[in-house]
């Protein structure tokens, strides 16, 4: 398919309003894209890369307004200029002159020859790089038509903002090759791959799709668990639940191949193998091969647990992992399985639990069977006693559902609730601090956009001033004076005194006396917490 | 097979010479020589290397293409000293680079050609103007065009060569006659105009003390070309023009 078609087709979606309408849309999309369906249901939603693997574009505002320039010849000032203008990069390329820069020939015009240029993108790392990639992003731009301009902008900063998620592209799937919703969705949610599976519904249709199945080697995303009040415990999970201690720590996914080789992936999917090298021997030491385990990994010092910041030092230092392994230890729990020789997701956790005795070695968080609030509370005081941060509660007759928050896993804490929220602006600071972002812009889900509740301006260190700062000097969408916008990428995590209503921001709530925790590099902007838990938390 | 001995100093330039469009290349190598052809990732500027079998002290090689990492080799050429010797051999065993500078001893893993982007065919161009300068003529223009905008005019009018940049404030302009060149022929009047981001890249790797032909067409690309180390290696740049709008 021509990438100036698939523009054309999806400035449509765009306009449409009804999800019904958006759906047929993007139907007929799939439809007439013929086999380059897995690029284009990829592309509609703003992914280039499939769900699991670990290429990453890695360009941001800065950079695509770099080869903006280069592409229209507009200077880099008046490229913010047209992005304030209209709100959107996508927009701004939309409205530029393109064409002025010659090319020798070449040039993307298929929306495969754009992936394989997206493919170089992410191949491009190290020295030079940055230079190398503003050519190939301005190679992109420089014949482009305005839509095409408008989505190749979009697509490298990885959001197509046309309304099309994960949802659309599936029922689109189920409706463009007449193949059953449930299974399309199944197929999702064990491969991370919607290109893939609407090539296989395209090709094979319901019985290919109904064939894919979880794999060594590409993480799934993690089940999540809801939070509960123990007095609804039984309500919920039936007579008798499993109940396990709740680590402050980070989830991890461990695949061990046939051979004995171990990846670990966080619960964004992203690849932790190199950053965690004693938990990979610890894996190798204890488990079985050709296995998939759900875990987490607990930092700990001299045998006692440390909080999730010092895990996240870990996490974060990729480099000198050697050295900081000196200071943190960290260990794996391990507490359930989805592959073993096969998969074992539509199995209940009582089963899974007995294959992940036998599969798992020392590595098996415990897990007890109670029935009673009073062994529930013991298990929760014992973890408590610990240092552990609460426990969870899991229905006995649950399968295993990736990515899904529903009430077979409930986490059961009993201190005040932090917040993971967006950060999407902020301000320069004075005086002393002149040369760093001081001060941060708040922002928690709302109906399809982000809402403001607040800034957070005190608990960080100097060290962390320094590194922020860093970080969103490349994410400025656009920066008036001292107040600056950001490209929502980051999710920090917040503690507070209270929720107060609030007619000054937009989400009605805002935080009194925030205090910023940490960065939750574990997290997407997907994740953070909604409107929806502000208002519970408030009542 | 592939096996070489070079002059560091050719060897060096040589590879600033490509360096300035592309951090990887397709090297080829056969009976007459070594010869690379890359563009840059935004097809906007090409660069041809030419180093004939007789410029290396000693050369051997059956055709080969490798794929090269020119910011590695780039670092390890880096180690030769002044008058130093670069020794390459392609290890048919293991197909990586082993590179011998006195004494030292480096394997290079060589990168799948196919992986490189592909550079497009570009068609003949017939360019109306033909100059003959000094490499340090034109790099004064570049820097002098470079201080007012991000774009510059090369161009012929009236038997001279022109070089001009017009900046939101300031502007410049170098006018070389036919006398004040090498040489001078133009069929006709030619301008284009050309990205400086690209230009100034460029002028770093063409030597001061070079002669560089430069051949010019109206909202054509530009084509300028001129020896290494006196005659032992050839390049060819070719550069895709700015349009000006109205």
């Amino acid at each position: 398919m021509e990438f100036t078609e698939f523009a054309r087709r999806v400035e449509r979606v765009e306009e449409l309003k009804g999800d019904h309408e958006k759906t047929a849309e993007v139907a007929d999309l799939l439809s007439a894209a013929e086999d380059d369906v897995d690029v284009v249901a990829r592309f509609v939603q703003g992914r280039v890369f499939p769900g699991w693997s670990q290429h990453k574009l890695d360009v941001g505002p800065a950079l695509l307004y770099e080869a903006i320039s280069l592409a229209s010849g507009a200077s880099e000032q008046e490229i913010e200029e047209v992005v304030r203008e209209t709100g959107d990069p996508g927009d701004a390329a939309a409205k530029l002159e393109f064409g002025s820069q010659q090319t020798l020939g070449g040039g993307a015009d298929t929306v495969d020859e754009v992936y394989r240029a997206f493919e170089r993108l992410a191949d491009e790392s190290g020295e030079g790089s940055q230079r190398a990639k503003v050519r190939v992003v301005a190679d992109l731009l420089m014949d482009a038509d305005d839509a095409s301009a408008r989505y190749v902008a979009r697509l490298v900063l990885g959001e197509m903002r046309v309304g099309v998620g994960e949802g659309t592209v599936r029922d689109a799937v189920a409706e463009a090759y007449d193949v059953d919703v449930e299974a399309v969705e199944r197929a999702l949610m064990l491969t991370n791959d919607c290109g893939r599976v609407a090539e296989t519904a395209r090709v094979e249709g319901e019985k290919g799709l109904r064939a894919l199945d979880i794999e060594v080697g590409r993480p799934v995303k993690p089940m999540l668990a809801q939070q509960a009040d123990v007095e609804d415990l039984f309500d919920d999970l039936g007579d008798e639940a499993a109940v396990e201690w709740k680590y402050d720590g980070a989830r991890v996914q461990v695949h061990v191949d046939g051979t004995g080789e171990v990846s670990l992936y966080s619960r964004r999917m992203e690849e932790l193998t190199e950053s965690l090298p004693d938990v990979v021997e610890q894996i190798e030491s204890e488990v079985e091969d050709d296995v998939v385990l759900d875990g987490e990994v607990v930092a700990t010092e001299d045998g006692e647990p440390m909080p999730f910041q010092e895990l996240l030092r870990r996490l974060r230092r990729k480099y000198d992992v050697r050295e900081t392994q000196e200071e943190v230890s960290v260990e794996v729990q391990l507490f359930d399985v989805l592959y073993r020789g096969e998969a074992l997701l539509d199995e209940t956790l009582e089963h899974r639990r007995r294959v992940l005795e036998e599969a798992g070695g020392d590595l098996i968080s415990p897990s007890w069977r109670e029935s009673s609030m009073d062994g529930v509370r013991r298990v929760e005081r014992e973890s408590l006693d610990a240092g552990h941060e609460g426990i969870m509660a899991k229905s006995l007759d649950s399968t295993y559902s990736p990515g899904r928050r529903g009430r077979n896993w409930l986490k059961l804490k009993p201190e005040p609730e932090t917040l993971d929220v967006a950060v999407v602006g902020g301000e320069w600071g004075e005086g002393r601090r002149t040369d760093l972002i001081g001060s941060y812009h708040l922002a928690v889900r709302g109906d399809g956009d982000l809402l403001k509740v607040g800034n957070v301006a005190t608990g960080f260190t100097d060290e962390d001033l320094d590194r922020l700062t860093e970080t969103f000097e490349d994410l400025v969408v656009q920066g008036d004076g001292m107040e600056v916008e950001f490209e929502p990428k980051v999710v920090f995590e917040v503690g507070y005194e209270e929720i107060q209503t609030s007619p000054e921001y937009d989400s009605g709530f805002a935080l009194r006396f925030p205090r910023f925790l940490g960065v939750r590099r574990d997290k997407d902007v997907k994740d953070v917490d909604s409107l929806g838990k502000l208002e519970r938390l408030y009542r | 097979m592939f096996q070489a001995k070079i002059n560091a100093g050719l060897l060096q330039s040589s590879i600033d010479a490509v360096g300035v469009f592309v951090d990887e290349c397709k090297v080829r190598v056969d009976s007459e020589g070594l010869s690379v052809k890359a563009v840059d990732p935004a097809n906007v500027g090409m660069v041809e290397l030419d180093v004939p079998a007789d410029s290396f002290d000693s050369f051997e090689a059956d055709d080969e293409l490798l794929g090269l990492n020119l910011t590695k080799f780039d670092d390890i050429i880096g180690m030769a000293k002044a008058g130093d010797v670069v020794a390459l051999e392609l290890d048919p065993e293991t197909g990586k680079l082993k590179i011998q500078i006195d004494g030292l001893r480096y394997t290079l893993s060589l990168i799948d050609p196919e992986s490189i982007h592909q550079e497009p065919n570009v068609p003949d161009l017939d360019l109306p103007g033909e100059v003959v300068l000094a490499g340090a003529e034109i790099n004064r223009g570049i820097k002098a065009s470079g201080m007012v905008s991000d774009h510059m005019a090369f161009g012929v009018e009236d038997k001279s060569f022109y070089m001009s940049a017009e900046g939101d404030q300031d502007d410049v302009r170098v006018d070389l006659t036919e006398d004040e060149v090498i040489s001078l022929t133009a069929e006709e009047d030619a301008r284009s105009l050309f990205s400086l981001d690209y230009l100034e890249s460029m002028s770093k790797a063409i030597p001061s003390d070079a002669q560089v032909t430069l051949y010019v067409g109206s909202d054509f690309p530009v084509r300028m070309e001129f020896e290494l180390q006196g005659g032992d290696a050839d390049v060819s740049y070719l550069l895709a023009p700015r349009i000006e709008n109205e």
